[in-house]
């Protein structure tokens, strides 16, 4: 699991859903919820949040160009890879921390991925969780 | 409506632990209290019963008062009819399963409620059985049953299902749903199994070293706050298998298997029978139709 602290910068609702916009040290994320500032009073402009992605929604890129619908992209650096049979586990260095993904090891040799390689991770905005910080506990909403 | 508050000091495990609880339940509701050992739940339960005094209080049940210090009214278990089942079936050793419901009858009563709670409680082919060759779950029927014959209006049960195993433990549920339905029960049950306070109960309260922390419905206790209708629940994790740095976990949540994949870094130091949140984004499940 992946989780970075942040904060909130901005909250678009629309009926029940909203794409809130957190932003953790510098990095920009968005995480489309069930929820509105409505129905979860901490979904408000500078409120402390949690950003929380499993490995297996982590989507890497090498040298990617044009356009791509991700709207959560983090640049970084291969720090480790974990070999497994059909699946590696990278993670990778970044400004906001290390960053986890796990993906086929088909995909680890066709991207000729090392320790060191430049890369993009990359996740969906429906694949964001955040949690509040409050002080005594932290909540999920997935 | 049944109103309590109770303030009694008790002697905890660490120490004196000072209980005070008001609380209003409804007729004909299942209330579930959920805490710590020692947090007080038991005493709660035996001062309803009528087996322990409270130092202070009133226990008032549709305006009728059952206990009030002020006023030195302290109403006898006996005429309080309560039906009580702890989670060591007391049983007699020497009486068959008729005779043990036969026996809790009172002078004048329809002795027709025991052929009809030997029917309840699948015990017809046992009831010339005794106690000794019964099961844990039969023995616990048979508790159960008995503690119905005088047909109580409140129903306490101390952990009743906590010594049997999760098969058993979910078909006494039933057995005791049925029953509560079916008599009108007000029902208030100690219990520490979270997935059975969410089946069974309307209500539940927290108890913390003597006090009530926290009120509700289960899913707004022991979920999060505010629930609206996303992919999350609880359940118990029944096998974990390692595979490379992959944990395949299965739940056993409800009556239904789940597995997940996971990892240590995720979630930790993770053990067979641990209860566990298990939560998606709400966008990943797929709804099909089975039967409509």
């Amino acid at each position: 699991m992946n989780k970075y602290q942040g904060a909130i910068i901005r909250v678009e609702s629309d009926g029940a859903l909203s794409i809130v916009h957190v932003d953790v040290k510098g990095q920009h994320f968005s995480a489309i919820i069930i929820d509105t500032p409505d129905s979860k009073p901490y979904l408000k402009e500078r409120s402390p949040v949690n950003v929380i992605f499993k490995e297996t929604e982590v989507v890497l890129g090498k040298e990617v160009q044009g356009h791509i619908s991700l709207r959560n992209k983090i640049n970084g650096k291969v720090a480790k890879l974990e070999n497994g049979t059909l699946l590696t586990k990278v993670t990778i260095q970044s400004a906001i921390g290390d960053v986890a993904s796990i993906i086929t090891t088909n995909a680890v040799k066709a991207m000729s991925l090392v320790v060191g390689s430049e890369v993009q991770a990359m996740v969906k905005t429906n694949e964001v969780m955040l949690s509040p910080i409050t002080e005594d506990k932290t909540e999920v909403a997935p | 409506m049944m109103q309590i508050d109770l303030q009694k000091e008790l002697n905890g495990a660490n120490g004196p632990l000072q209980l005070d609880v008001k609380l209003d339940v409804q007729v004909g509701s299942f209330t579930s209290i959920y805490g710590r050992s020692g947090a007080g739940k038991t005493s709660i339960l035996r001062m309803l019963a009528g087996l322990m005094t409270p130092d202070k209080g009133t226990i008032q049940v549709n305006n009728i008062i059952w206990f009030d210090m002020a006023q030195s009214i302290n109403v006898s278990p006996q005429k309080r009819n309560v039906g009580f089942v702890f989670q060591d079936y007391t049983l007699f050793p020497n009486m068959d399963v008729k005779e043990q419901l036969t026996y809790a009858l009172r002078k004048g009563d329809d002795s027709s409620v025991v052929q009809k709670l030997l029917d309840i409680m699948d015990l017809v082919k046992l009831k010339d059985a005794y106690p000794k060759t019964l099961s844990g779950g039969q023995k616990q029927r048979v508790a159960l049953a008995r503690a119905l014959v005088q047909k109580p209006r409140l129903l306490l049960l101390d952990e009743p299902f906590a010594a049997l195993d999760r098969g058993m433990r979910v078909k006494l549920q039933d057995y005791v749903l049925e029953a509560h339905v079916l008599f009108g029960l007000t029902t208030i049950m100690v219990s520490h199994d979270i997935a059975e306070i969410y089946k069974m109960s309307d209500l539940t309260i927290v108890i913390d070293d003597g006090k009530v922390t926290k009120l509700g419905k289960p899913q707004d206790i022991f979920a999060n706050h505010e629930v609206s209708g996303k992919f999350q629940f609880t359940g118990e994790v029944v096998t974990i298998v390692e595979q490379d740095f992959l944990l395949i976990i299965s739940i056993l949540i409800g009556s239904d298997f789940v597995k997940v994949i996971g990892s240590r870094d995720e979630v930790g130091p993770l053990k067979i029978g641990d209860k566990v949140m298990v939560a998606s984004k709400a966008f990943n499940p797929i709804v099909k139709i089975i039967k409509s």
